[in-house]
């Protein structure tokens, strides 16, 4: 939920609450102020019929008109009652109809005689005010809400622009970019702060960023010193004398732990590299001329674990450094070799628009997490990091990787887009 | 043919020296800037093999003041970069060759052969070994002045051994200098014995002696017996 949001629905919950409650109020004031209004203009009517017993030493007429009625009746017994008032009907005579009515019933004494005096007056008008008046102060109140609810988003909205013009900076911020974030001019003192706290930290996260490159990239270089010294003193001791066999497979094993954690190494920093894209050459590839090269470079390892070729190949230029299709090449062409079985088969398709790899292997589902790095399987001797780097290599051009399998055949298809250039990076 | 290592890392200076060192090679080593500066300004090197990263000097810089005395000393770069960047900067500063470490010192001293061969070259670039004559240009090779055919591997093949001679030049080295990168994939480089078999095969047909050996199941050993 956005702040806006939930701070109008707060808003408007507490206004209707407090619309309720004065409606409530104002209904009981204006009713209880016309009661009292009516009560006097009974009294009134009372006072009048007294003056007139006094003076004349009769009753008045019983009368009966519009908005007021006055009845009487005698008394048996003679005794006096105190004045009351009472909400009542009152029969409307012209509309011949009951409508609500306010009664004063009172007693007047007439010689020996006692008189209970009723005089009703009709309510109708007085309801009909109080609730016209009511219905017109609701209805202002409510404009007035709705117009304030609308000012408010608007407000709201161009209030918060820079926040969101900041959070969307602060989305699409790459620790590997130089621009800043948050360069939007604002008046509003919290939001320049937070601007000021924002870049603050990508500096910092960006400084850390570049410190921990550069300290990976020196550590993978200063290893390979030793490993260098490993590798010579094996190639110095193998001249030194007859081994057995066990020896010459105990110095293989150690050979190929060294070649793997070369390997290894490189493809760390190349991963690096190609995330930085500090590889430059782009170029307009040919690939069927690549595909094709690699295939016959490849075909001694076809050959050896009697891997059968299938080829559906269509002229393809695509526009990246000739390194890195290299390194793709590669790193597809070795994973179908690698994981393949013995005298299986690999199907290589190629159009303008993109490239597959199919073979067959040992069947089980991979899914989408073997792009991660490190991620392979326990017989596996690669790196753990081909495909990764594949991955790598196909998001830095645009373009996209997928495996698929496809009835317990593998097929790694990557689809080219002609449009998709590499963003321009920070270089260091 | 004469040799400066220029390397900071005694260990590595050592095994490179003890690998060199013999056939009449001379080999010299220096492993500061300073001493380096010295030498190269003083004689003349068939090869130098220069580390990039001296304790007290950028490599480079060694290089630029070679090509700047006009020497025509060839000079091999050894580097623990791996960057494409570093490596066009050595060959546009004018190295012969670029090699990353770690390596296989056969693979050294194939390289370095070559740079020095190329160096000498005058007129006939040919590698003799006993009755094995190779005309690394035209890919002519004899046996007893009898012309065999070799594939490209198979010459490759060839030519590394007689780098190597009297060496034992390991499966994988082997593999690495003929395939390069791509042997990433596998660890199992039995069928290099498929080349080196068939190699063996033609030189014995046209009257070679055997000069190939397989040896404790990791490599193989070329030369006199």
């Amino acid at each position: 939920m956005k702040l806006a949001e939930r701070y109008n629905r707060a808003n408007l919950l507490a206004s209707l609450v407090m619309l309720i409650i004065t409606g409530i109020i104002y209904y009981t004031v204006i009713h209880f102020i016309l009661t009292d209004k009516l009560d006097r203009d009974l009294e009134v009517e009372e006072n009048e019929i007294r003056h007139y017993v006094s003076a004349y030493q009769r009753l008045p007429l019983a009368s009966s008109y519009l908005d007021q009625q006055v009845h009487y009746k005698e008394i048996k017994g003679g005794y006096n009652i105190a004045s009351e008032f009472s909400y009542t009907t009152y029969f409307n005579a012209k509309e011949n109809e009951e409508e609500p009515g306010r009664s004063l019933m009172t007693t007047v004494n007439l010689g020996e005689k006692t008189f209970e005096v009723v005089i009703t007056k009709s309510r109708v008008e007085f309801e009909d005010l109080a609730r016209i008046i009511l219905l017109i102060t609701l209805g202002v109140t409510v404009m007035l809400l709705v117009v304030l609810m609308l000012i408010n988003s608007l407000v709201l909205n161009r209030l918060w622009k820079p926040f969101y013009t900041l959070l969307g900076q602060m989305k699409s911020f790459d620790v590997s970019r130089i621009d800043n974030i948050g360069q939007d001019p604002t008046g509003i003192a919290e939001f320049r702060e937070l601007n000021t706290s924002v870049n603050a930290m990508a500096a910092r996260v960006r400084k850390d960023y570049k410190e921990l490159k550069s300290f990976t990239d020196n550590a993978s270089h200063e290893m390979m010193t030793p490993l260098a010294v490993i590798n010579s003193k094996l190639d110095s001791l193998l001249q030194t004398g007859a081994f057995t066999i066990e020896q010459g497979a105990l110095l293989e094993d150690i050979y190929n732990a060294i070649g793997r954690l070369f390997r290894l190494n490189q493809s760390l920093l190349l991963l690096a590299k190609i995330e930085n894209n500090l590889i430059p050459d782009l170029q307009e590839i040919d690939m069927k001329e690549m595909l094709e090269g690699k295939i016959s470079q490849f075909q001694e390892l076809f050959e050896k674990d009697g891997l059968s070729i299938s080829l559906a190949i269509a002229p393809s230029t695509v526009r990246m450094s000739r390194y890195l299709a290299d390194i793709l090449l590669n790193n597809l062409i070795g994973n179908a070799v690698r994981h393949n079985n013995a005298n299986g088969s690999i199907e290589f398709r190629l159009d303008s628009e993109s490239m597959q790899v199919i073979n067959t292997g040992k069947d089980f589902e991979l899914n989408n997490q073997l792009f991660e790095r490190f991620a392979k399987s326990v017989s596996s001797e690669g790196t753990g990091l081909g495909l990764a780097i594949s991955k790598q290599i196909c998001v830095l051009y645009g373009f996209s990787i997928n495996y698929e399998n496809h009835q317990g055949r593998h097929c790694f298809s990557v689809t080219f887009s002609k449009q998709a250039q590499p963003t321009e990076l920070l270089h260091n | 043919m004469k040799i400066l290592i220029i390397e900071d890392e005694k260990a590595l200076l050592d095994s490179i020296l003890g690998y060199f060192i013999g056939e009449g090679n001379i080999c010299e080593t220096a492993s500061n800037y300073q001493l380096v500066s010295e030498k190269i300004a003083l004689y003349s090197y068939d090869c130098i093999l220069l580390d990039l990263s001296l304790p007290d000097g950028e490599g480079l810089a060694l290089l630029a003041a070679l090509k700047k005395m006009k020497k025509k000393d060839g000079v091999l770069i050894i580097s623990a970069r791996h960057s494409l960047d570093s490596k066009l900067e050595g060959l546009d500063l004018g190295a012969d060759d670029y090699l990353v470490k770690p390596f296989h010192l056969s693979e050294l001293k194939a390289r370095v052969t070559a740079i020095v061969r190329r160096k000498n070259f005058d007129g006939d670039n040919i590698i003799t070994f006993n009755e094995i004559s190779v005309d690394v240009l035209s890919k002519n090779i004899t046996v007893n002045e009898k012309r065999i055919t070799l594939t490209r591997k198979e010459f490759d093949l060839l030519i590394y051994f007689l780098a190597n001679k009297g060496k034992v030049v390991t499966k994988n080295a082997m593999a690495e200098h003929l395939w390069g990168d791509e042997m990433d994939i596998t660890d199992d480089f039995d069928f290099i014995y498929t080349h080196v078999k068939n190699l063996r095969r033609k030189l014995l047909e046209a009257g070679s002696q055997d000069y190939m050996r397989s040896l404790y199941g990791i490599g193989y050993k070329f030369g006199a017996i």
